[in-house]
């Protein structure tokens, strides 16, 4: 009998608390979600309605001037932090009043004096009085969002990939411009100035393996604004190769060995990583 | 004027707070006891008047002292390190306001980008509305647009705003604000690179730089390099001149200027180059626009290139009907050839090196031209070369007073400048012709601006920069940037170069006004809340009056 009013008393709790605990769960997810698409995020209390905190940022019904109380994400350039005024121009104002705290996700929109910031969704604290439990939900989002944000950007960058390779530069050298495609190539101060390595390969983690396990990768050396953020290989450098057939370079086949073979490029930063995350990939690409 | 002086600055005492002693004050004193006993409205009457010359005179002091601490840059523009042999113009013993405003706003104190290669738009019609551009990212976000600096209070404070149609941050960028269609904080017309596979020419606009609204892309297309917008206002229907290096026009001529005579609705491209070339031109396509409908463009036509240097005409080309006709910029003709383009300059030698070669900067094509507003007959064009045996980069400066088709046939006095790069000329109003540059000398970076009214035979020269050329390192290239802008808004002179950032007063002559946080007593930025900022490259504002 015992046994069977604590069955039904746990039923019953079951069946209050389930649809809070889903509805925590879809909070954390929605939060998650707004934390990724967000730059900036902060806990604030509204002290104006329809202004702006500093010149150069248009006035709108929808700007309010909210007081910083705690910063949860910013992009390290942005100067922001507790008791600074910032403009933010809401998606829908009549959830504001003067007074009112709520975190707010927010991208950023114009940087002066101050910081503006447009509203890509905002969590009221509940009772006005404490924003601890607001800002402490929205902080355990960030830190969720954050990992997500790492996995996920790899998940699409070994889904965009061709071919992914574990492997090593075993040479580098300046990619010679074949005369018959030479009219295509002009100088300007944004020339790639194209290498080529040529990559060992160890294991083939996405794709098919080249022939004798060999392949070229053609690279920009150049240091111009253009291409600066893209990878830069070096005689027996090591690592995991996240590549595409040249799309670029204006000539996709080279020989290699004795054979014609696709070139392939990396141009992201981040299409090449250390092989100190061979784990995280492995596990990424099994999902 | 008066009201940038202290209140007791008027009164007889100053001259002790002041430390300056003159010996004019006991003097000027023992007047004061004279009075003693007058009636109360002859004493005030004559202490009125006993201020107003104890001003006089202190005004004088200062000037002289000024004058002493201000002495003429001793690096000149007649050579590296050697003091100009011109003769300085009387102006020049006025003290000259100079507004240098750093662009990075306060906001962005924790920011260490390199933002080189700036570029500055004044609108016509209220020249409190400016836009100024440089390699800065969008501060928040990878896949947010590139961002301009506003202003509407007449470059003493900037704001952000991300409203290029360039994801991240532009590759390239110019733009012209003139005004003929009525937008308060328009027209924006801006020709921008995005670098991502291929190289992406948008020619766009914004009716008002303050909105949000990102800018409307009016036309684009691929494999182009370096645009370089220039504008004259018409009511509803801006007449716009993008200079482009396209490598889309056949047989290498590829030097161009996309026309638009609608606000950018539609655009017209025209090859300018009328010679065989190395199988293209470089770079720079520089347009030029005179109030009566001239414009003028300048670029390098490239005859030979080894890949390290390029022999190169400079040639100049007009069209006097602003690019209306079927054939335009095809006014001016060359003797030699009799073809479309005047060559200022034959087969000079242009070194080309994409890699740090002038202290960190990249060297190969940099070029301006510049026609007087009001007399469109005058015309400047500068450029560098390799210059003597042993220089490394040289600029020069020519000058036609006949709309082109004749120019002098040396460089004019004091414009051949050693080790320089990143020349800008404008013309004011009153025919004064600037020049600004940035010239290594001593290991570090000088910006000079230098104001002529009789073709730089007496120049005022300033300097406005002065700091180390080593650091920062360099973050990619450009590193001060493939070019700087100056141009003329009433009577100023108005610009924007990129420098050095350490907030140290010795590096800055004129004086300068950070927006970021910045500590000039300890030399040190920070980013708001007091941690510590490693130097970079920051865009700078100024506005210089334009010499009588």
């Amino acid at each position: 009998m015992k046994i069977s009013s604590s069955f039904f008393a746990g039923i019953l709790w079951t069946a209050m608390l389930a649809p809070s605990i889903a509805a925590f769960a879809q909070t954390q997810n929605d939060q998650a979600a707004l934390a990724k698409q967000s730059s900036i995020v902060f806990s604030g209390t509204v002290s104006r309605l329809g202004a702006t905190s500093f010149a150069g940022v248009p006035q709108s019904p929808n700007t309010i001037v909210v007081r910083v109380d705690s910063v949860l994400k910013k992009p390290p350039a942005i100067s922001l932090k507790k008791g600074d005024n910032v403009t933010v121009e809401l998606k829908d104002r009549s959830a504001f009043q003067q007074g009112t705290q709520a975190t707010f996700y927010t991208e950023g929109w114009i940087f002066g004096s101050g910081v503006a910031v447009k509203e890509l969704g905002h969590e009221l604290n509940p009772g006005g009085g404490t924003l601890a439990s607001g800002a402490d939900a929205a902080e355990s989002a960030l830190v969720q969002a954050q990992k997500q944000i790492s996995d996920q950007d790899l998940q699409n960058r070994i889904a965009s990939s061709e071919l992914v390779v574990i492997g090593r530069v075993t040479d580098v050298h300046r990619w010679t411009i074949p005369k018959s495609a030479a009219s295509r190539y002009h100088t300007s101060e944004h020339s790639a100035d194209w290498h080529e390595a040529i990559l060992q390969i160890d294991s083939v983690l996405k794709g098919t393996k080249p022939k004798k396990s060999k392949m070229v990768v053609r690279f920009p050396l150049s240091r111009d604004v253009a291409w600066v953020n893209s990878p830069k290989f070096e005689k027996l450098q090591r690592g995991i190769f996240f590549l595409k057939k040249d799309q670029v370079s204006g000539d996709p086949r080279t020989s290699l060995g004795g054979y014609q073979v696709d070139v392939y490029t990396c141009l992201k930063p981040g299409d090449w990583l250390p092989l100190s995350d061979e784990a995280r990939v492995r596990s990424l690409l099994k999902n | 004027m008066y009201a940038d002086f202290p209140a007791d600055y008027f009164s007889s005492e100053i001259c002790v707070p002041c430390g300056a002693q003159p010996a004019c004050w006991p003097a000027l004193l023992k007047i004061q006891r004279r009075l003693t006993g007058e009636t109360i409205a002859v004493k005030v009457f004559a202490a009125f008047w006993m201020r107003l010359l104890a001003f006089t005179l202190l005004v004088m002091n200062a000037e002289i002292f000024l004058i002493e601490r201000e002495s003429p840059p001793k690096t000149g523009i007649g050579g590296d390190g050697v003091q100009s042999a011109g003769t300085l113009s009387p102006v020049y013993a006025s003290p000259i306001q100079v507004k240098l405003v750093d662009l990075i706003p306060a906001s962005l104190s924790g920011e260490t980008n390199q933002d080189s290669e700036p570029f500055l738009a004044v609108q016509t019609a209220n020249p409190q509305v400016m836009v100024a551009s440089a390699f800065t990212p969008n501060p928040v976000s990878s896949s947010s647009n590139a961002p301009v600096y506003v202003s509407q209070d007449g470059g003493n404070s900037w704001v952000l705003n991300a409203i290029t149609p360039v994801q991240r941050m532009t590759c390239d960028i110019t733009h012209a604000m003139p005004t003929g269609e009525n937008h308060p904080r328009g027209d924006l017309h801006a020709g921008t690179l995005a670098c991502a596979a291929s190289i992406t020419l948008d020619e766009s606009e914004s009716n008002d730089v303050s909105s949000s609204s990102v800018m409307n892309v009016q036309s684009t297309r691929v494999n182009v390099d370096q645009p370089f917008v220039r504008a004259l206002g018409f009511s509803n229907a801006d007449h716009i001149y993008v200079g482009v290096n396209d490598f889309n026009q056949p047989n290498g001529r590829t030097a161009t200027i996309d026309v638009s005579l609608d606000g950018g609705a539609t655009y017209k491209s025209f090859s300018i180059e009328s010679r065989n070339t190395a199988g293209q031109d470089g770079p720079s396509v520089r347009p030029a626009v005179a109030a009566d409908n001239t414009v003028y463009a300048a670029f390098f036509g490239w005859r030979k290139f080894d890949g390290k240097t390029a022999t190169s005409d400079v040639v100049v080309v007009r069209d006097d009907v602003g690019g209306t006709g079927p054939n335009p910029f095809q006014s001016l003709r060359d003797p030699s050839d009799k073809l479309p383009g005047r060559l200022v300059v034959k087969r000079t030698s242009i070194p080309w090196s994409n890699s740090p070669t002038l202290g960190q900067e990249r060297i190969g094509s940099t070029l301006s031209i510049t026609v007087d507003p009001n007399h469109s007959s005058t015309v400047y064009v500068g450029w560098a070369d390799r210059g003597r045996k042993g220089d490394i980069y040289t600029l020069h400066v020519r000058r036609s007073t006949d709309r082109g088709l004749t120019w002098s046939k040396a460089d004019l006095p004091h414009t051949t400048i050693r080790n320089a790069t990143n020349i800008a000329l404008a013309v004011a109003n009153n025919g004064v012709v600037g020049l600004l540059y940035q010239q290594l000398s001593g290991g570090r970076w000088v910006t000079h601006i230098v104001q002529s009214h009789d073709g730089f035979v007496t120049v005022q020269d300033l300097i406005l920069a002065s700091a180390p050329a080593n650091t920062p390192v360099q973050q990619f290239l450009p590193y001060l940037g493939d070019y700087d802008y100056l141009l003329s808004v009433g009577n100023e002179f108005r610009g924007v170069f990129s420098a050095n950032n350490s907030p140290d007063l010795a590096n800055f002559p004129q004086g300068v006004t950070y927006q970021r946080a910045a500590n000039f007593s300890t030399k040190i930025l920070n980013d708001g809340s007091g941690n510590p900022v490693p130097v970079s490259i920051d865009p700078f504002y100024f506005s210089v009056p334009v010499i009588p």
